[in-house]
């Protein structure tokens, strides 16, 4: 704004600066060029007047008192959520997993640990034991053998029973 | 912006840095110095007290979970009034701010009939008051939400545009557009009341 020039600042667009007149803020020297301007300026004046007149009426306008305890809530406040950030902070990757969060990728690697354990155990496992099924398979064969042996036996018996008939 | 200015923004931030170490006396001492003005920004936005300070707890709430990742690249002030407009904007755009609005007006019916009854004899300058009082707050709660923030950043904050900019996460040209509109309706509704009381 050029105040020796007569530029209205409502004209050229720079209204800004008789905002910044109204709310007080605009250094001395441009002060008072705004003000020799509204001496000769009918528009402005009146915008400025306006303009005063709200901010006056807005000063008019007073905030209530805060509460005593304001702190006091807010530092409980702030206390309970860190407690709650400090549980989910723990809880976290196993809420997601079964909210669904996650989806299924974490757990891919822990199925292939998984796998691979059972295949190395099922090839070489020093604990293996036969399956139930196939013992007593084994004691049957073991019986049948013996009866046979027996079987053989008697018959051997008989066989040498009538020589000694002869014999006599 | 002069050396106070300069001198209160490394002051600030400093204290912000001291609370991301760990430093609670420091997030007090911030707390002291903003807890009044952030209230009533948010008191002014809403109209409602006890909402208003609801609200400026999760503001402060949010500072201070954020204190870890906090860099003083802004203003500390700019910082907190952006951190107060979100959740001021987002308060009245979930709808909450109407049903507060109603209780309000029945609370200020009911004030206005008790004063009537029981303050006989300055009830004629009480009752000019609180219709002053209630243009005011009027015309300023039926700006749309965006302009009401920027007028009240600039009229009782006293920020400059581009600290209302980054408050509001918008360019400074369009806080003067909303910041012009805005005078403009309340110079349309308020202006009548030049020389009165």
């Amino acid at each position: 704004m050029n105040a020796k020039n007569n530029q209205c600042p409502m004209q050229n667009g720079n209204a800004e600066i008789l905002l910044s007149y109204c709310a007080r803020s605009l250094e001395p020297e441009q002060t008072a060029q705004i003000e020799q301007h509204l001496t000769a300026c009918a528009e402005c004046r009146a915008w400025a007047a306006e303009q005063q007149t709200v901010w006056a009426a807005m000063d008019a306008w007073e905030a209530e008192p805060i509460s005593a305890d304001f702190d006091a809530a807010l530092f409980a406040r702030i206390a309970a959520a860190e407690r709650t950030s400090a549980w989910e902070r723990w809880t976290s990757p196993v809420r997601q997993f079964f909210q669904g969060g996650m989806g299924w990728r974490p757990v891919w690697p822990a199925v292939a640990v998984a796998l691979t354990l059972v295949i190395a155990l099922s090839i070489e496992n020093p604990f293996r034991t036969e399956p139930a099924g196939q013992t007593v398979k084994l004691e049957a064969q073991e019986i049948e053998q013996a009866e046979r042996a027996l079987e053989d036996l008697e018959m051997l018996r008989q066989l040498e029973a009538p020589e000694e008939e002869t014999s006599l | 912006m002069d050396m106070m200015a300069v001198a209160t923004i490394e002051h600030d931030a400093e204290l912000m840095l001291r609370v991301r170490e760990g430093d609670s006396q420091s997030f007090a001492l911030l707390l002291a110095k903003h807890r009044a003005p952030v209230i009533h920004f948010l008191y002014r936005m809403i109209q409602n007290q006890a909402v208003a300070e609801e609200l400026a707890q999760e503001v402060f709430l949010r500072v201070y979970r954020s204190r870890a990742s906090y860099e003083p690249t802004a203003k500390f002030t700019t910082w907190l009034f952006r951190i107060a407009s979100h959740v001021a904007l987002n308060h009245i755009r979930d709808g909450k701010h109407e049903r507060n609005q109603e209780s309000l007006d029945q609370e200020s019916d009911e004030g206005m009939s008790r004063q009537v009854a029981s303050e006989a004899p300055t009830v004629e300058q009480r009752m000019v008051r609180e219709a002053k009082f209630e243009e005011i707050r009027q015309a300023i709660e039926l700006l749309p939400a965006k302009q009401r923030a920027a007028v009240l950043m600039h009229k009782y904050q006293e920020m400059e545009y581009s600290q209302i900019a980054a408050a509001l996460e918008c360019s400074e040209s369009a806080v003067k557009s909303l910041l012009f509109r805005a005078y403009e309706t309340l110079r349309a509704k308020l202006a009548h009341m030049a020389g009165r009381e």
